[in-house]
């Protein structure tokens, strides 16, 4: 699986506690939002690097195995994101996406997260344009279709509908609160 | 989050359960503070931390240490400083072994019991070495 990350860092041949804290050193040289991988070798370093981010707050997106080389990738946490301050008012509520999908409908959905979350688990079907690049990506969609635009929390998605009304959308939704509690199917990027 | 440890032995192995938890602890944004006692006192030593020895018996751990590729000491103890990790050395000890501040690595404070009860009061996680 190929992920499209901001920053690496390789952490082979380190042993505890070196992985955590060369991450600690390298995560402050990111933006919030971005996505750093780390290669290890340390086999403690999958259980260490995910706790590491629950107590820190960053997010931890997963692990690949490669060559007896883990690859984790971890999210930087940005300060206002938990608590998503809606704005586009037309929202559409997971419970009723999970119906749209399951109904087999015809459903648009457009997910902004950053490749490496989106990577590690999606609605099918769902396009990946990550917040960062819509102003640059969104003549790819269709401006006519009804469109549900999905993220982790429900804000960065928020924000994206309120760029593409701004485009002449005409019919788009925000959909919360967004992946963090998704209960229907999904697909990871092999 | 707050960490104190109290570091009261002066032994390779032990070296590493404080600087390891100490450091992972710093990596994860805690406060943390170190009070170095008795024999614990050849971890901030200048000289006796780069070669502490190891417990009479596990020599042969030497090479398992070389092939984990675990960070020396001194490495570690440069990691812990590098975030602020407070270290306390103690003053009776130190006047019972004839030790002054400056046979000690850089940055470190000296201080009694009490000085560390003042920073532990308040501490999530409380570890003894």
């Amino acid at each position: 699986m190929e992920v499209t990350v901001n920053k690496q860092l390789d952490a082979k041949g380190l042993a505890c506690p070196m992985p955590i804290v060369k991450t600690k050193k390298e995560i402050q040289n990111l933006e919030p939002g971005q996505v750093m991988e780390i290669q290890a070798t340390d086999k403690g370093s999958t259980a260490d690097i995910k706790a590491w981010a629950e107590s820190t707050g960053h997010q931890y997106l997963g692990t690949k195995e490669h060559d007896e080389v883990l690859k984790h990738y971890l999210r930087k946490a940005s300060a206002d994101e938990e608590k998503a301050e809606t704005k586009h008012e037309d929202i559409l509520s997971l419970d009723d996406l999970l119906a749209k999908v399951e109904g087999n409908e015809e459903v648009q959905i457009l997910d902004v997260r950053e490749p490496a979350e989106y990577a590690f688990g999606h609605i099918p079907g769902a396009v990946n344009i990550p917040l960062d690049e819509l102003e640059n990506r969104f003549e790819e969609l269709e401006k006519n279709d009804e469109l549900n635009i999905v993220c982790r929390t429900g804000n960065r998605s928020d924000l994206a509908a309120q760029k593409l009304t701004e485009k002449g959308f005409g019919n788009v939704k925000n959909v919360v609160p967004g992946m963090k509690d998704w209960k229907g199917p999904m697909n990871t990027k092999q | 989050m707050k960490v104190a440890i109290i570091a009261a032995n002066g032994g390779m192995f032990d070296a590493y359960k404080v600087l390891n938890i100490a450091t992972a602890a710093a990596a994860s944004d805690a406060e943390v503070g170190v009070f170095f006692t008795f024999e614990g006192l050849n971890l901030i030593h200048k000289e006796a931390h780069k070669q502490l020895p190891m417990p009479a018996g596990t020599e042969h751990y030497q090479e398992g240490f070389k092939k984990a590729n675990v960070p020396p000491v001194e490495e570690l103890l440069g990691m812990a400083q590098e975030m602020d990790v407070k270290m306390i050395a103690c003053q009776m000890t130190m006047d019972v072994m004839s030790l002054e501040k400056e046979h000690f690595v850089e940055g470190i404070d000296v201080g009694g019991a009490a000085s560390f009860l003042n920073f532990a009061k308040d501490a999530n996680v409380t570890l003894t070495f």
